[in-house]
């Protein structure tokens, strides 16, 4: 346990957010990062994100607080980074990505630091905001925002050890990927539905015959 | 004994459980031939009181003329009142127009025919009806193309008809279906088949022109569709022309009031000020269409239509829907009021509306199916909501404050309420209160305004604290960072005299 969340290890996401370039060099090739921590990471944003939008103030935030559920955005927000890490792996390692999937998680992970420091803060500035001062609000939202997309950038270039412009393409791809992983998803879920209810069908056949 | 009592109070717990969760609710709902709802800040349907509840119906045959009866009424098109009161209604397919008295119960006139440079001529199918200040009758004589105005004893004053001018199209044919009346005698016409707006004509007769022209706004994609079909394609599609208007209606200060149907559901009713512009009003959501939630594919989805407006007082207006038989009710800032009526057969429920009108608390929808008139009294809710809104639209916030509460006890969802409240609040510099009030009415222009002032407060109380605070914080920081650079400066030396 302490081997992953050490003081060393979280201190250096806070060096990693400072360092975006040096960090993730570093989580590639003396393995500074933690998966765990980057799970953790990604279950903070996860809950932040639901935090924003229950109880950002009604000037900036129309969405009934009714239909916010942390749970399922919790779900939808791990099964995005699942699909984003493997989607990301499958067309790396074909690309002569020198990144782990370990790697590719770590850098997503510490990625959503900056998102999850701007949705609190924004959230607690929104309170203090009036009609006309939204500004304020959506600046931090955007500086955070892009701030972290910056880093997930940048994190998957480093551990892949990729230029700029590739790392671009195997992002498009990862998206493609990701579309693919989807599909063939909903495919099995299709059949295994397909399987159970014809075994269902015989054993109802059987129930009734027998 | 003691057992007995208890036995007897079990029975009257239970009673009043029963009475509590059961029936009693039940059967109120029972008694209502149709939802009465209304949409909140997140446009979710809230269901609310009724404001007015249906209170019987008048058809031809219980009325008494002349020692007859009136008949069956046959696909009645129109209804308007007249200045002192009774009720006008024109029996189009009976090619008569009939006059009743303030409560419906007589008939004052039958007009079937009159006198036109004396010789007797009779109506054709009249569809609209209107009465004018000076009491005077105007007849929208629809199948013979005219506009026939009777003085108050029924006499021919004037006869509209031919309207000539350079703006319309040759050989146009003048049908005219809904009519209306300002203070200056002017007339304003919905024409069969005109869809460039309401006619207007001078109190003389003559045709001045259009106002409140509908534009029809073309999508970027029908463009495209439109510029990929072929000729013969195109032929075929539906033309983009402008709806027409259903309804009118004219204020006191002759602001015209314009119902049209409205397919996107956004804006059904146009207030048209002397030049034929749109000055209405439209609340936080940005909707005067009706429904806000229609969405499917059955013969009772879609946007609702419009049929008919009827202007009432204080600002206040409803709106007539022939699609789900309801009634909207806005006031001047457009905010939806409540919500009542609906189709069916029971009894309180429409099947064709097709005009609305009000008279005191009172307000009555003609069905051209049913071809009755049904009434509709106000309940406590109705008439707090209208007495406080017409206390607002006079200035009277803090008036209004009392009646607003009173709603909250029966509806304490209603937004309109809070907000009420809360501005009585703002204004009387109750910032903390106001805020309060105004975040539960989701009004977030004027819970701005009382944040900023309650800010503004708090900030001038502790200007003080905060800046001798600030003071004192920096010159801590700058204090303590020089006992930390010394302490660590001499450290460092000292580590030097180690090594």
């Amino acid at each position: 346990m302490n081997k992953y969340f050490s003081s060393d290890k979280i201190k250096y996401v806070f060096y990693t957010v400072s360092h975006p370039v040096d960090g993730y060099y570093w989580i590639r090739h003396s393995d500074k990062g933690s998966v765990p921590l980057a799970i953790v990471l990604v279950i903070l944003f996860s809950f932040s994100f639901s935090f924003n939008r229950l109880f950002s103030s009604f000037v900036v935030n129309e969405i009934d607080p009714r239909t916010v559920d942390s749970l399922i955005e919790l779900g939808g927000v791990l099964l995005l980074f699942v699909l984003l890490c493997v989607s990301n792996w499958s067309v790396t390692c074909l690309m002569q990505g020198e990144g782990r999937l370990k790697d590719i998680a770590i850098a997503i992970g510490y990625s959503t630091v900056p998102f999850i420091v701007a949705m609190n803060l924004a959230t607690i500035v929104s309170l203090y905001i009036a009609d006309g001062e939204e500004a304020f609000y959506y600046l931090i939202l955007v500086v955070g925002i892009a701030y972290g997309l910056i880093m997930m950038l940048l994190g998957i270039m480093q551990v892949h050890n990729y230029s700029l412009a590739k790392t671009l393409l195997t992002l498009i791809l990862t998206l493609v990927a990701a579309f693919i992983i989807i599909f063939i998803g909903l495919l099995l879920v299709d059949l295994m539905n397909k399987i159970y209810s014809f075994f269902y069908s015989i054993y109802i056949e059987l129930v009734f015959r027998v | 004994m003691g057992l007995s009592r208890k036995f007897k109070q079990m029975v009257l717990l239970f009673v009043a459980f029963i009475n509590v969760l059961g029936p009693s609710s039940v059967a109120l709902a029972n008694q209502l031939p149709y939802d009465t709802y209304n949409y909140n800040f997140y446009e979710d349907i809230v269901y609310t009181p009724a404001a007015y509840v249906p209170s019987g119906s008048i058809s031809g045959t219980q009325l008494i003329y002349e020692g007859e009866s009136l008949g069956v009424l046959s696909n009645p098109q129109d209804i308007c009142k007249t200045p002192s009161g009774n009720i006008v209604i024109a029996d189009t397919g009976n090619h008569r127009i009939i006059i009743l008295n303030k409560d419906m119960t007589k008939v004052i006139k039958v007009i079937k025919d009159f006198n036109n440079m004396n010789e007797l001529d009779s109506f054709m199918s009249p569809y609209g009806v209107c009465v004018s200040k000076k009491n005077e009758l105007y007849i929208a004589d629809t199948f013979n193309n005219r506009i026939v105005v009777l003085d108050q004893d029924y006499n021919l004053v004037k006869i509209i008809k031919d309207p000539t001018s350079e703006i319309l199209e040759d050989g146009y044919v003048f049908s005219p279906l809904k009519v209306s009346v300002d203070y200056a005698d002017r007339i304003y016409c919905i024409a069969q088949n005109m869809f460039e707006g309401i006619m207007v004509f001078e109190n003389t007769g003559d045709f001045i022109g259009f106002i409140g022209t509908i534009e029809v706004e073309i999508s970027l994609w029908e463009k495209f569709w439109k510029r990929v079909a072929t000729k013969e394609e195109r032929s075929n599609q539906r033309l983009f022309i402008p709806t027409e208007f259903t309804g009118i209606d004219i204020d006191d200060d002759g602001f015209v009031y314009a119902s049209n149907i409205d397919e996107g559901g956004e804006q059904a009713i146009r207030r048209l000020n002397p030049r034929g512009q749109d000055v209405i009003k439209k609340g936080e959501n940005e909707n005067l269409g009706g429904d806000l939630w229609s969405i499917g594919f059955s013969k009772y989805a879609g946007a609702s239509q419009i049929t008919d407006v009827v202007y009432r007082q204080k600002g206040m207006y409803s709106l007539l829907d022939r699609k789900r038989g309801r009634i909207f009710t806005y006031d001047h800032e457009g905010n939806l009021l409540y919500i009542f009526g609906g189709l069916g057969t029971q009894a309180g429920t429409f099947v064709t509306p097709v005009a609305i009108e009000n008279i005191g608390d009172t307000i009555i929808v003609l069905d051209a199916y049913r071809a009755e008139i049904l009434t509709f009294t106000e309940t406590e809710y109705g008439s707090l909501i209208n007495n406080a809104v017409a206390l607002r639209y006079d200035g009277d916030e803090t008036e209004a404050v009392e009646l607003w509460r009173k709603v909250l006890t029966l509806d304490e969802n209603n937004e309109l309420a809070y907000v009420g409240i809360g501005k009585a609040y703002l204004s009387s510099g109750d910032y903390e209160n106001a805020m309060d009030y105004l975040r539960k009415g989701m009004n977030s222009e004027f819970y701005s305004i009382a944040f900023r002032r309650y800010r503004n407060e708090v900030l001038k109380e502790n200007m003080n604290f905060l800046l001798t605070g600030g003071v004192i914080l920096v010159i801590a920081i700058v204090a303590g960072r020089r006992i930390y650079r010394k302490k660590k400066g001499l450290a460092k030396e000292e580590g030097l005299l180690n090594e």
